[in-house]
């Protein structure tokens, strides 16, 4: 049968094969039924045909959680979600969905962590919903937070932080950015990025409010006093004198300067033009 | 008495004005013109020392309170008679400056190379400081790339940590199965011997039992 089986599915008779595995079924036949959905999945890939694959491994998959192997069903519920990425988004997230369902439920965080990355950055790319990508990261950064791995969660949390000052949450992007750099002081290798993440706070709470601002780069001089010698603070502590004084040039200037040497990359120039906006609202304000 | 000074004060004034001009022209001269203009400057040069005698013998015969000014006068005077001679003395060593542009090929005016040279200066200045400015941009470039590297080593480090503790777990869970396992293989051997045993001690007990049967009939 197994031998038949391989064959039919070459020739993409997916329905035939599916006939033949019910009336094979019986406990040691649900064994080979798994084994054979699995074999006929990779074809599948072979030829390039994602979402028939994906559909194999996913009924791979029931038949295992039917036999009670949990870790087999969760390895091919994933292989489906791979597979599905590049045909149908949102089904590859189902499966995903219920892979991640059973590692919560088996203990492993790291894996399931992993995989709500992978969710996330589907949603970033394919299907752009910033809200669940957000969601997503949030809880990938909350598993590996549980797992000590301190490092991957931030990762996660930095994305979060990205996003959330793109779509205005500045507290919470604050908050992050604050921990993270607090975080990254302390450790040897991550201290030469700890100056980035105080830039990028300061400029959340510089979109907030202007005195928010100074304080903020006050305390973190404070924290850090490697952080008044870098171009970044000298670059905000010059928008600032700029946006005192409400002069619009100043800030043009200023921020052409800091372009000339390292470009800015396009979540800077958003926030940088987001107050720069600001600023031209209050000189027609005043005018 | 002040009108003879002033008298060879004129004629000071005028012979030198003619050896100056005399000596500015002694260079672009060459061969017979320029021995006889050296030996007019020459014969100037004698009647300005003469006249500078006369001058002194003047001032003597003034009174003693008049003489201040003569005699500042008449220092300067001398100071310019000796600038002269040394101008002189120099003049006729020096090369002229078309001399010099008859060896080195015809320059054009000095003017005009040092506005080149100028401009050349200023290029290569800019020139340094782009260079500069490029060498910064790729230092700051690579500052970045470092960060990221850092951080991903960091992350890297975590997880090498994370397996090798699940390593040391899953060595000790495999000493704990097979010492799980030897103490199975015991009690199955264990079990096999006493399972022996009593079939022998049974056969045993059939056999006495047939053989008293046997020597009781």
């Amino acid at each position: 049968v197994a031998a038949y089986a391989g064959k039919l599915t070459r020739n993409h008779h997916h329905i035939l094969f599916i006939i033949i595995i019910f009336f094979t079924r019986g406990s040691s036949k649900m064994e080979d039924a798994c084994d054979l959905y699995g074999r006929a999945a990779n074809m599948f890939k072979m030829a390039k045909n994602w979402s028939a694959s994906g559909n194999a491994f996913s009924q791979a998959a029931l038949l295992h959680l039917q036999m009670q192997s949990k870790h087999d069903a969760a390895t091919n519920f994933i292989d489906a979600g791979n597979a599905f990425k590049k045909s149908d988004p949102q089904e590859a997230i189902n499966c995903l969905n219920r892979a991640i369902e059973i590692y919560t439920d088996m203990g492993r965080f790291t894996i399931a962590a992993k995989h709500h990355v992978t969710i996330a950055e589907i949603y970033e790319t394919e299907l752009v919903d910033i809200d669940k990508a957000i969601a997503h990261f949030e809880q990938a950064a909350d598993y590996y937070k549980g797992e000590e791995s301190t490092s991957s969660a931030n990762k996660c949390l930095l994305k979060v932080a990205t996003y959330a000052a793109q779509l205005e949450q500045y507290p919470k992007a604050i908050e992050i950015y604050e921990q993270v750099a607090t975080h990254a002081m302390d450790s040897t290798l991550l201290k030469y990025s700890a100056k980035d993440y105080f830039f990028k706070a300061a400029l959340c709470h510089f979109c907030v409010d202007m005195l928010n601002a100074k304080l903020a780069v006050q305390k973190y001089e404070e924290m850090f006093p490697a952080f008044s010698d870098s171009r970044e603070c000298k670059l905000v502590k010059k928008l600032l004198d700029a946006f005192e004084e409400q002069n619009l040039d100043a800030y043009t200037d200023a921020v052409k300067e800091y372009d000339t040497i390292s470009r800015l990359d396009q979540w800077l120039t958003t926030m940088l033009l987001r107050i720069k906006k600001s600023l031209q609202d209050d000189e027609s304000d005043l005018r | 008495m002040s009108s003879d000074f002033e008298a060879y004060e004129q004629d000071f004034g005028t012979l030198t004005a003619e050896i100056t001009n005399k000596i500015g022209r002694i260079p672009k001269l060459a061969g017979e013109e320029k021995t006889q203009l050296v030996l007019n400057v020459d014969k100037q040069l004698e009647e300005v020392r003469e006249l500078l005698e006369q001058m002194d013998l003047e001032i003597r015969e003034i009174p003693i309170q008049s003489r201040g000014m003569y005699n500042s006068r008449l220092k300067s005077y001398k100071q310019e008679m000796e600038k002269l001679e040394k101008d002189f003395k120099r003049s006729r060593i020096a090369y002229s400056d078309e001399v010099r542009n008859e060896l080195l090929g015809d320059d054009g005016s000095s003017s005009e190379s040092q506005r080149a040279h100028l401009l050349d200066n200023t290029e290569r200045l800019e020139r340094s400081s782009r260079r500069l400015e490029a060498g910064y941009q790729i230092a700051v470039e690579t500052e970045q790339v470092g960060q990221e590297i850092l951080s991903n080593l960091h992350s890297d480090r975590e997880k090498i940590q994370r397996s090798r503790d699940r390593l040391r777990e899953t060595d000790a869970n495999l000493g704990k199965s097979s010492r799980i396992l030897t103490g199975m293989l015991r009690r199955i051997i264990q079990n096999r011997i006493l399972v022996f045993i009593l079939g022998a001690i049974l056969f045993l007990t059939i056999v006495l039992a047939i053989y008293f049967n046997l020597r009781g009939h």
